[in-house]
């Protein structure tokens, strides 16, 4: 529903939450989300404000020195959690659509202050949306800190950050509906899930969005279905069958998944309903003993009038589109046929599924819909899609993990 | 995608007091659901009661302390449990327990019971909590006042007793606690207040997405198909083609009919209008939004079913080039897929956002749409049997309004005439009406 943006009001999501409660990495998420939906969406926190000041001392990492006691630092930031503040109001006053908030919002105090700020600056019709993450088990709070802090610790202990961390505990305030916020509350990662006033057709998605995430760093592996006559011939579109070569390389594919998969039939494996994928897909599932679910969802982008062409053809009988695909990939849509932006949407369900999933991943499918996919966890900016290289016969394997994508390529021969 | 999550089966119990919508919430589950192509059907244990215990039971049966009642009543509970359980062991895909199920015993019972004589079975247990007083009399008022129970007695007596009914329930109730260990969603004064806990799984988080949308403002919904484009005229299918003339005039018609529908510029503002990315639709809704003086948006998902090979053939040239696929699509509208194109189920499947869509939006909606199309979507809303649905009547240049009421939606049809604008009230195509009589009647004894 990319349309739905241009009449939507300003979103700005705040997250609340004692450090290492998963904050930053349900921004990360969130950010890349909107962003690849359609919005322009950026997060502003104490992190983002200190690398935009050189007045600052860079080796010290801010986000991280949460020591009550030393008042300097406290000091510091404070002043930058302001400034953060500030350049949402600016980011959203132009033509940002959507800021997530990731500053000080641990006191009914500070969440008051924020309110105000944005009434007072902001002059447009805006929405709050508070995020709150709640744990109160030990071992999830120590793989975070294990995960995405403690490579930054200089001469910090897990120790030293676990009691500056109690000690902000002590004046922490979690939302409380008397504050009239629309909120969110993530308790142990989605375990228990609490949620007040909401509002919005955003809202209501990010609301389904965040009830899927989870902190098990999975397998993705994207691979296109093999290959086909059309692929001899040069032509684009089409349900072709596979070639005998494409039903070869299937069963390498097969042999492949049987080393890196172990076993495990555990796996959300898709395919789409076009004949190529569900060949390849069958062959590939005989092997590993598992059926693949076949979606619409995950079908080729629809070459419309182009479909069954080959290149040189759509050349010589379409010049003027071609031209028009140079000038703007991205939302060039095959006359009678679809753009990338309609093959985002279509696929969005799929990512879903994929978030849901904490068993690997295994994904059968087709070049477009491969490279939407594969942009929503590697690109920051979704008109890179265009140029994402989607090779045959490759296996595309993808792990996400906090704040990065972990990303490797095999080649099958 | 519902293809492919069919292996568990799931049950959804209720939780609550009288009057807090539990039946409501198990009917829109029960249409949303069978609409997506699930086998699913309501275990609603008043009914078990007033078949057993007969209808003549005042408030004092549900008296916690009237132990022979309390017997009566938990014999019709498990009653109800056991066909559902029955059911869900055989064909039956989902199950939904409609009770009040308000104390720790009973669902402890009931859960145990599920998990131990179906085969892989998943439960969620939703529970509605209001204590906003005008909610409840409302209710009650719209509700309850048909119910059987309450045939023989005025307004205000049935009332009076049903009031003392709840707070017979009232006494004994305990809210779903965390230490039951239960999957389940809190829907706290119609969804001001949400909690879920436990929740996993592909159609579990579908049923969860779906209730945080749910709510009771009765706000109307409208469908019309586009203006007449050339390809009707013709009988062709598929093409994006523009309006006839005749198709221009019924959009300004039909401006005009909603300028009557909505008197201020204000209400006019709050009308959602969604369209599709075709040029006879979108034409539809310039014209329609200009006079109305309003945006409208384009949705790719609205766009008419993809006809694929068939694309611009007439029915005739489709009869003799595809004789074979001509055949099987009349044996099987419903699940025939055009090559290269789609099948109702699929279209099914596509739009189903839309509906989440339009369930969320508290202002009047319009949707301006395409014959395929709107069958789906008046399907959902009028609780037709998914196989009925290719062979739904939308009229052209026609408007169905829907208005969400109670437990079903009232629907006008009125035929506006392109030329004069004249406007008739029409009624549905009267072998499909028969066909809904009953399943409206059977709507009735259901509550």
């Amino acid at each position: 529903m990319q349309q739905y943006k241009k009449t939507q009001n300003k979103l700005i999501l705040v997250l609340v939450g004692l450090p290492a409660r998963g904050k930053t990495h349900i921004s990360y998420k969130l950010n890349r989300y909107l962003n690849w939906i359609g919005y322009k969406s950026e997060i502003f926190s104490i992190k983002g404000a200190q690398q935009n000041n050189d007045q600052l001392d860079q080796n010290i990492d801010y986000e991280l020195e949460i020591d009550p006691a030393n008042q300097q630092f406290v000091d510091v930031r404070q002043q930058l959690s302001f400034t953060a503040a500030h350049q949402l109001v600016n980011f959203l006053q132009n033509d940002g659509d959507i800021a997530l908030y990731n500053g000080l919002t641990s006191t009914k105090l500070d969440r008051q202050k924020l309110k105000s700020l944005f009434k007072e600056k902001l002059k447009l019709e805006y929405q709050v949306f508070w995020i709150e993450s709640i744990c109160d088990d030990p071992q999830v709070i120590l793989n975070n800190i294990n995960e995405s802090k403690l490579s930054r610790f200089k001469e910090k202990t897990i120790e030293q950050f676990m009691n500056q961390i109690n000690v902000l505990a002590q004046d922490y305030e979690s939302l409380e509906n008397i504050e009239n916020l629309s909120y969110i509350k993530l308790i142990n990662i989605g375990k228990l899930v609490k949620v007040h006033m909401l509002e919005g057709y955003l809202c209501s998605k990010i609301v389904s969005f965040l009830l899927n995430l989870h902190a098990n760093n999975r397998q993705i592996y994207l691979v296109r279905s093999c290959q086909t006559e059309y692929h001899l011939l040069d032509k684009i579109g089409g349900d072709p069958e596979l070639s005998a070569t494409g039903k070869q390389h299937s069963q390498q594919l097969g042999d492949y998944f049987i080393e890196e998969l172990k076993g495990n039939k555990n796996i959300t494996f898709f395919t789409s309903q076009m004949k190529r994928g569900i060949q390849t897909a069958e062959i590939v599932g005989d092997k590993l003993g598992i059926k693949a679910l076949k979606t619409k969802n995950l079908d080729e982008i629809d070459y419309g009038i182009c479909d069954g062409l080959t290149v040189k053809e759509i050349a010589a009988k379409y010049p003027k589109q071609i031209k028009e695909r140079k000038a703007n990939p991205l939302e060039f849509k095959y006359p009678r046929g679809e753009s990338f932006l309609d093959v985002i949407h279509r696929v969005e369900p799929i990512i879903y599924e994929i978030e849901r999933s904490r068993e690997p991943v295994l994904i059968i499918a087709h070049v477009a819909v491969l490279k939407c996919l594969y942009a929503y966890y590697h690109c920051n900016q979704i008109n890179e899609i265009p140029n994402i290289d989607i090779p045959i016969n490759c296996v595309i394997k993808l792990v996400p993990i906090p704040y990065h994508c972990l990303e490797s390529r095999v080649i099958i021969k | 995608m519902q293809d492919c999550h069919k292996s568990q089966k799931i049950a959804l119990c209720m939780v609550g007091l009288p009057a807090r919508g539990k039946t409501y919430i198990s009917r829109k589950l029960h249409r949303y659901l069978n609409w997506l192509g699930y086998n699913c059907k309501v275990f609603n244990i008043g009914n078990y009661r007033r078949e057993i215990c007969g209808t003549e039971c005042d408030k004092s049966f549900f008296d916690s302390k009237n132990e022979q009642a309390t017997k009566a009543r938990n014999e019709c509970a498990q009653m109800a449990l056991n066909d559902l359980i029955n059911y869900l062991n055989s064909d039956g895909e989902i199950a939904i327990f409609d009770g009040t199920n308000t104390t720790k015993e009973r669902r402890n019972m009931v859960q145990c019971s599920l998990l131990q004589q179906c085969q892989n079975v998943q439960t969620l247990w939703i529970e509605s909590i209001c204590d906003d007083a005008d909610v409840i009399q409302n209710n009650i008022r719209l509700t309850k006042l048909n119910n059987p129970d309450y045939v023989s007695m005025n307004p205000e007596d049935a009332t009076k007793d049903f009031l003392g009914r709840i707070k017979m329930y009232e006494e004994v109730y305990q809210k779903i606690d965390l230490d039951e260990n239960l999957s389940f969603i809190k829907l706290i004064n119609i969804g001001e207040d949400i909690q879920i806990h436990k929740v996993k799984g592909y159609l579990l988080s579908k049923i969860i997405s779906y209730l945080m949308n749910l709510h009771i403002y009765p706000r109307p919904i409208y469908l019309t198909r586009h203006g007449g484009s050339t390809f009707n005229q013709e009988n062709r299918v598929g093409g994006d083609c523009d309006l006839s003339q005749q198709g221009i005039q019924y959009s300004e018609q039909l401006g005009k009919f909603l300028l009557d529908e909505f008197p201020t510029q204000e209400q006019r503002n709050q009308i959602h209008c969604l369209t599709s990315t075709m040029k006879r639709a979108t034409h539809t809704a310039e014209i329609v939004c200009n006079i109305l003086k309003i945006n409208y948006l384009q949705l790719k998902t609205l766009d008419e079913i993809n006809v694929g090979i068939c694309d611009g053939l007439t029915y005739t040239q489709i009869a003799i080039q595809f004789p074979e696929d001509f055949a099987e699509r009349k044996v099987n509208k419903l699940t025939y897929r055009y090559p290269r194109g789609e099948s109702y189920l699929d279209l099914i499947s596509r739009i189903e956002p839309i509906i989440y869509e339009i369930e969320r939006s508290r202002e009047p909606v319009l949707v301006i749409g395409h014959q395929a199309i709107l069958r789906c979507l008046y399907a959902y809303f009028h609780r037709n049997e998914i196989s009925e649905v290719p062979q739904l009547e939308i009229p052209i240049h026609a408007i169905i309004k829907l208005t969400p009421a109670a437990y079903y939606c009232e629907e006008i049809r009125i035929k506006i005439d392109p030329e004069t604008g004249e406007r008739k009230q029409i009624e549905e195509d009267l072998q499909i009406a028969r066909i809904n009589m009953l399943t409206k009647k059977k709507s009735y004894i259901l509550l």
